[in-house]
């Protein structure tokens, strides 16, 4: 089963041909003679060797992709580099080592025009601390990057005014940062990202200053727009649950390396390291995985309930239909043809089962 | 642990008295002991400072210039030159601005000639009546701010023209309507390089140290030297004074300026260029408009003392008025100064808030309704002083412009009161004069010239060490160092002995006065305007009053002191309290602390760090006017420094007193910051 | 070239301008540039320099006024800042007059008719009601140090003097030379205003006062007496090498101009160098001011209607 959510996953990467954003053996190393090491080590990193003469690694040899449309997290606690691996990748803070392509073309061989054209153009980003302009107004924030690009006045204005009714702010437009709630003032911040039309779109920490009620809201907010806008999106957040919310695919980092990459539900059900199964035993499995994710083979449920669940169904949504059922009840993709069964004992196990990663995954295959 | 190391700290400054006070009666005090009185290493350096400025002005790259007037050629140099230029462009950008608010034919001139002004008699720019003037600053005020300011920027214009002050008032609002734009520009280009360039900042800052603690009077011999004599030179002295803080101030902000910002500024991809002026300085503006407001203030404060090297305006008036002991008028010409200082400060914040509305559709009257109005006031106001002219004949048009001194006037009134003040204080301040000098202020001036210089150095090191370690007290020796290789020790010590009384008495009634004041939101906010309005009112005018109380005694220059140096230690003291935070008060409440006791043990000592470095200003107002004091009559620096205006070596001596003074002011800044700083450091406030 | 001799230069161009403008003032023209006088901060220089400058005026000449510090002001004529000073008093500004002109650029412009003097005295009343009997004369002092004393003068009776810049530690000497030194200490007040004000108070209280005065000057309208010491000798002061035990002589008031104005202006310079004015004129021009308080202008357009046939004959 690990093979075939790979697998699906894989399909989905062949689909678009090329990667938009496109990490190759990123490293950023801080410390004061990292550029003398960095000579010395003539390309080939030597981890401990840097480490011993007192560098410390942001981001550690990080090499992943990002594909069109898709929405990659990384997922992190302070400290461990995600915000740093950002801001590579946003050319905020130079490169260490490694080489990043945005939509083939080399970042780090940018010169600083080509660099301001890739971002007046094809780049946007959030800020945690919404870092808005204090002197400017909502409208005039928003409007703030088409102004640089050059925009006539009326027609930043205009297309400013758009991406306030966008977020929803219509009526506010002239209200000054200070005077808006936070929730209010990243949504002033999502519409300055979006004002110059980017395919790109980074958010660093975007609802993580907001309060639990207003962060959820702001979330839905989130998924709406992406519904609305299909953008290729780095989030970076340190709360796994609204990784598990959002994403397409989560990248966990600690101490700047990418413990693992993948799907939220392969996370959950198949978390690589210790570290990233800490993770994953709080999180509330029914609301993660669906029942593509944990159903069975057909082949081994002689006898199906009548009742039928769609692959793609969050478990929350079906559990109690499936619960009440005593046979096993059939798994159907989209074309309503069964391809795999769940038992309701089968789906309590994995959704209560607190054991570490391997039992649990044993569990799963005593079921078989 | 804290308590232990309080406890070494209080063992040290007594064992440090304990050295001091040994000291002080083993060394003898006699002209050749080192230990009494260090020789004047550096007696010869205002002599050489001297020649090297005059080589530089007058002899360094020699060039011919042809003189016309007198068809020969002339002698110059190429630095008399330069700054010459810089002179005449400093001075065209006043006299335009004066002309077209008093009239004249200066700016006529530049374009022609003298024998073409002189030819044509017609070749005169006529004044604005003050009606169109007053009229364009109401608009102005309405359209930046609202109705509040336009009153205010109303009742302003209409008491200077009507109490007479007019043309002075023009005359100096025109210099610094040059010398407070320049200020910021070069404050804010100046905090850019030293934001871009740390090298540049490290060399920077000590300059701004120096430059902040050093009297006025010390570079206007220099000012002259370069610049030569009249507004211009007032404006560049009053620059070089104004454009620290600004420096400071817009230093400050650009540093705190979050790096998110900074990184939206470049993720929206703006280029250097729009991250610094659209970005960076824009978010950092609330520090800057503090600068801004700085400047102002410093620039009309300099009024007077730039009248002492050729600004026109209400400052000479001042000082002319002062000398007839016309208090009453000079506090108009105050008052006049004061007003000025107000309604620029609040155009500019309004300037600065201003918000514009991308959406209104407007016809063309609408969208320019405000140059408009203004232009209809032109008309009015020109149609008003023409019948003016035709009601008042052979008068004063009194819809024109109001003459010097011709206005009415409030002159006998305050006349009166004073005359009235020596009358009945006269004799029993009599005792009181005789009482603090006999009994304090003598005994307090012997105790410190009966320092020796090694114990003097002992103390003043001691503390610096005690407080900041070891880089304080080589920091705080070397300063003192300097002072004692002058022939000025002597001075210096009854500069201090003043400075420390001044301060004293200061920090008592700043510290008493704002702490009452704080406990209430009017009170602090009526504090507030009474410190911004003490801070512009030009010191001299209170000098005269008090001499007639106190006679020319040191009595008269500390009560001047004291009323000048009061101002830092009130503001701040407000400030420190008003910022303890909220939780901490009520915590302290619930806890069950009467009211005194909340004072005394939650808010003052929360607030102590904000206090010291008012104390530290307080430290640095009163230098300043201890100096200012020379003027009264005193035997310190200060009597040199204003001497200096005079000698021969006016140059020198005039630089290597200031220095003196900053120094002394330095001394104490380094020891007192260091020690908020760790303070707040320690309560978590930094 | 070193300093010394652009000093030289510009005195022997000095000196050479001068003689060159008495030969040619009769046919050259005054350059149409403006003459920049000097106001300072008492009333009869102000208004002697609005006169000056309608004499100027009335002759054709473009002027412009520029308040200055009294003592800073030479360096500015020097350097061609400010074109003349018209009262440079010789015990005040004597030592700032000749520092510059020893550097050059400075020219003396002749001397006002007025005989001044500045001493140390006491006002009209102080005598009137016999406060110290004996004076003016300087002996009477030593039997009245209670009359002068104040509250910070340890008991002595008190000589207020002018800032130290005027005379340096002449009055100090003198009190020692004169044997006073038990009974009399200097103080040196900051500047003009100072010794006003003190004068002010005192009249009001009717207690006694010595300071520096000078006359012309407007204290002369409400009497002030001149204290009167051993008559002043050559060679009498301690810089000449005297004891010091002698009073002021009578003194002069001088005019300054700056070396290129006899050529730029040579017939205003000539005016100016003619101009001279007694006691009784510059007293009744500061009387216009401090008594009429008439502004300084108007004091200065009425003494100049009034008195036509005093200064016309200096512009011919």
């Amino acid at each position: 089963m690990t093979n075939e959510t790979s697998n699906t996953s894989d399909t989905a990467h062949t689909d678009n041909d090329r990667p938009v954003i496109k990490c190759d053996s990123v490293f950023k190393i801080f410390g004061e003679n990292t550029t003398e090491l960095m000579q010395q080590a003539n390309g080939r990193i030597d981890v401990e060797a840097f480490k011993q003469a007192g560098c410390i690694f942001g981001v550690n040899n990080a090499s992943f992709e990002v594909h069109k449309d898709e929405m990659l997290i990384v997922m992190g606690l302070s400290g461990s580099g995600k915000s740093t691996l950002l801001r590579c990748i946003s050319k905020l803070t130079d490169t260490t080592a490694g080489n990043i392509y945005i939509d083939g073309e080399d970042l780090l061989a940018m010169n600083p025009k080509q660099l301001i054209e890739l971002r007046r153009n094809k780049m946007g980003m959030v800020f945690q601390s919404f870092a808005l302009l204090p002197h400017k107004t909502v409208l005039e924030n928003i409007a703030f990057p088409l102004q640089v690009k050059g925009t006539n006045t009326k027609d930043s204005m205009q297309r400013a005014m758009k991406m306030v009714e966008l977020v929803d702010l219509g009526g506010r437009e002239n209200y000054f940062p200070r005077q808006l709630s936070g929730g209010q003032q990243q949504r002033v911040g999502i519409a300055r990202s979006l004002a110059v039309e980017p395919d790109i779109w980074f958010l660093d920490e975007p609802f993580s200053a907001l309060d639990p009620l207003i962060r959820k809201e702001m979330q839905d907010e989130f998924l709406r727009l992406q519904e609305m806008l299909h953008k290729t999106i780095l989030f970076v957040t340190h709360d796994f649950d609204e990784a598990l919310r959002l994403a397409d695919r989560i990248a966990i980092m600690k101490d700047g390396v990418i413990e693992q990459c993948d799907t939220p539900a392969n996370i959950v059900l198949h978390p690589v390291t210790e570290y990233v199964a800490k993770f994953t035993n709080d999180v509330p499995r029914e609301k993660v995985l669906t029942c593509g994710n944990v159903m069975e083979d057909i082949a081994t449920a002689s006898d199906l309930s009548e009742l039928k669940v769609s692959r793609d169904a969050i478990i929350e949504t079906v559990a109690e239909a499936i619960l009440s059922e005593e046979k096993p009840v059939a798994v159907v993709d989209e074309n309503n043809e069964a391809v795999g069964s769940l038992h309701a004992s089968h789906v309590i196990h994995v959704l209560f089962s607190k054991d570490q990663p391997g039992t649990s995954q044993d569990l799963l295959r005593a079921g078989k | 642990m804290n308590n232990i190391s309080r406890h070494l700290q209080l063992t040290q400054f007594a064992a440090l008295l304990v050295v001091f006070f040994i000291l002080c009666f083993a060394i003898d005090p006699s002209e050749n002991n080192i230990l009494w009185r260090l020789p004047a290493f550096l007696a010869a350096v205002p002599e050489m400072l001297n020649s090297s400025v005059e080589y530089a002005m007058f002899e360094w790259m020699p060039i011919q210039t042809y003189n016309p007037e007198i068809e020969d050629y002339e002698d110059s140099a190429l630095l008399i030159e330069v700054t010459r230029s810089i002179s005449r462009a400093v001075l065209f950008g006043i006299e335009l601005i004066r002309e077209i608010l008093v009239g004249g034919q200066k700016t006529i001139v530049a374009f022609t000639s003298w024998d073409f002004v002189s030819e044509n008699e017609w070749a005169v720019w006529p004044a604005l009546p003050w009606t169109v003037v007053a009229g364009v600053a109401i608009i102005l005020g309405y359209a930046l701010s609202g109705r509040w300011l336009a009153i205010l920027v109303g009742c302003a214009t209409t008491y200077i023209a009507v109490f007479g002050q007019w043309e002075p008032a023009m005359e100096t609002l025109s210099f610094v309507l040059v010398a407070a734009p320049a200020s910021v520009l070069l404050g804010v280009f100046l905090a850019i390089l030293a934001f871009k360039f740390r090298v540049f900042e490290s060399a920077l800052m000590p300059l701004l140290n120096v430059a902040q603690t050093m009297p006025h009077f010390s570079y206007l011999v220099p000012v002259t030297v370069f610049f030569g004599v009249g507004d211009h030179a007032g404006a560049i002295a009053t620059i070089i004074f104004a454009t620290p803080p600004m420096i400071r101030l817009t230093l400050l902000g650009l540093k705190g300026v979050s790096p998110e910002v900074l990184e939206a500024g470049m993720m929206n991809g703006c280029n250097k260029l729009q991250l610094m002026f659209k970005v960076l300085i824009p978010t950092a503006r609330h520090d800057i408009l503090v600068g801004v407001n700085q400047v102002i203030m410093q620039c009309l404060a300099m009024a007077v003392i730039a009248s002492f090297i050729g600004a026109k305006g209400l400052g000479f008036n001042l000082l002319l008025a002062l000398n007839q002991l016309r208090i009453g008028q000079a506090l108009e010409l105050g008052i006049c100064i004061v007003l000025i200082a107000v309604v620029l400060d609040k155009l500019s914040l309004g300037w600065a808030n201003k918000q514009i509305d991308y959406f209104a559709d407007l016809s063309f009257s609408q969208r320019n309704k405000y140059p408009l109005m203004m232009a209809a006031i032109l008309v009015l106001g020109v149609l008003l002083a023409s019948i003016g002219s035709l009601i008042f004949k052979n008068e004063i048009n009194y819809f024109y412009l109001i003459p010097h001194n011709q206005g009415i006037t409030t002159e006998n009134f305050w006349q009166s009161g004073v005359d009235w003040m020596v009358e009945n204080w006269y004799a029993s301040l009599q005792a009181f004069n005789k009482g603090l000098i006999i009994n304090l202020l003598v005994p307090m001036k012997n105790a410190y010239l009966s320092m020796p210089v090694a114990a003097t150095f002992v103390l003043v090191m001691g503390i610096g060490y005690i407080v900041g370690g070891l880089r304080s007290a080589l920091v705080v020796g070397g300063l003192l160092l300097f002072i004692a290789s002058t022939e000025w020790w002597d001075r210096a010590l009854i500069t201090a002995y003043m400075a420390t009384f001044g301060v004293l008495v200061s920090v008592v009634i700043g510290t008493v006065t704002g702490s009452l004041c704080a406990q209430n939101s009017f009170a602090t906010r009526a504090i507030l305007l009474l410190c911004d309005t003490f801070q512009t009112f030009p010191s001299f005018i209170y000098l005269i009053p008090v001499i007639m109380l106190f006679g020319v005694t040191d009595t008269s220059v500390l009560i001047a002191v004291v009323i000048y140096a009061t101002i830092p230690a009130i503001r701040y003291t407000v400030e420190g309290l008003s910022n303890v935070p909220q939780s901490l008060q009520d915590a302290g409440t619930m806890s069950g602390v009467s009211r005194i006791q909340r004072w005394l043990q939650i808010e003052m000592p929360l607030a102590f760090p904000h206090i010291m470095l008012g104390i530290n200003q307080t430290v640095v107002f009163a230098l300043f006017m201890v100096i200012i004091g020379a003027m009264i009559g005193t035997d310190d620096l200060g009597q040199l420094i204003l001497k200096s205006l005079s000698d021969k070596h006016g140059i020198g001596n005039g630089l290597m007193l200031g220095l003196c003074v900053a120094f002394i002011g330095l001394a104490v800044d380094q020891i007192l910051r260091t020690w908020a700083h760790q303070r707040k450091q320690a309560l978590g406030l930094a | 070239m070193n300093f010394s001799k652009l000093r030289n230069k510009m005195m022997a161009g000095a000196i050479a301008l001068v003689f060159a403008s008495i030969g040619t003032q009769a046919w050259a023209k005054d350059s149409s540039k403006p003459i920049v006088i000097p106001t300072h901060n008492w009333s009869s220089q102000v208004v002697m320099a609005y006169v000056i400058g309608g004499i100027f005026e009335s002759m054709g000449n473009n002027v412009e006024y520029k308040p200055a510090d009294s003592q800073a002001v030479y360096e500015a004529i020097r350097l061609g800042d400010i074109t003349i000073s018209h009262e440079v008093w010789q015990s005040t500004f004597g030592k700032s007059f000749y520092n510059a002109m020893a550097k050059g650029g400075v020219i003396d412009a002749g001397t006002h008719a007025a005989p001044t003097l500045e001493e140390m005295g006491v006002p009209q009343y102080v005598i009137d009601d016999n406060l110290c009997p004996g004076l003016p004369n300087w002996e009477a002092l030593k039997n009245c140090k209670d009359v002068f004393s104040t509250a910070d003068s340890g008991g002595k009776g008190r000589w207020l003097e002018g800032p130290q810049s005027w005379h340096g530690d002449l009055m100090p000497v003198r009190v020692k030379a004169l044997g006073l030194e038990d009974d009399y200490v200097v103080k040196f007040a900051g500047g003009a205003d100072a010794i006003w004000a003190e004068l002010a108070s005192a009249k009001k209280e009717g207690c006694g006062i010595i300071t520096f005065n000078w006359t012309p000057n407007f204290t002369d309208a409400e009497g002030f007496v001149f204290i009167k010491f051993p008559g002043y000798t050559d060679g009498c002061r301690v810089v000449d090498g005297g004891d010091g035990a002698c009073g002021s002589p009578n003194g002069w008031l001088k005019k300054a101009a700056n070396y290129k104005f006899p050529k730029t202006h040579p017939a205003a310079y000539t005016a100016f160098s003619k101009l001279s004015f007694t006691t009784a004129q510059i007293g009744q021009m500061a009387a216009l001011v401090d008594v009429d308080k008439m502004s300084h202008q108007d004091a200065a357009k009425k003494w100049l209607a009034d008195n036509k046939d005093v200064w016309m004959p200096f512009t011919q």
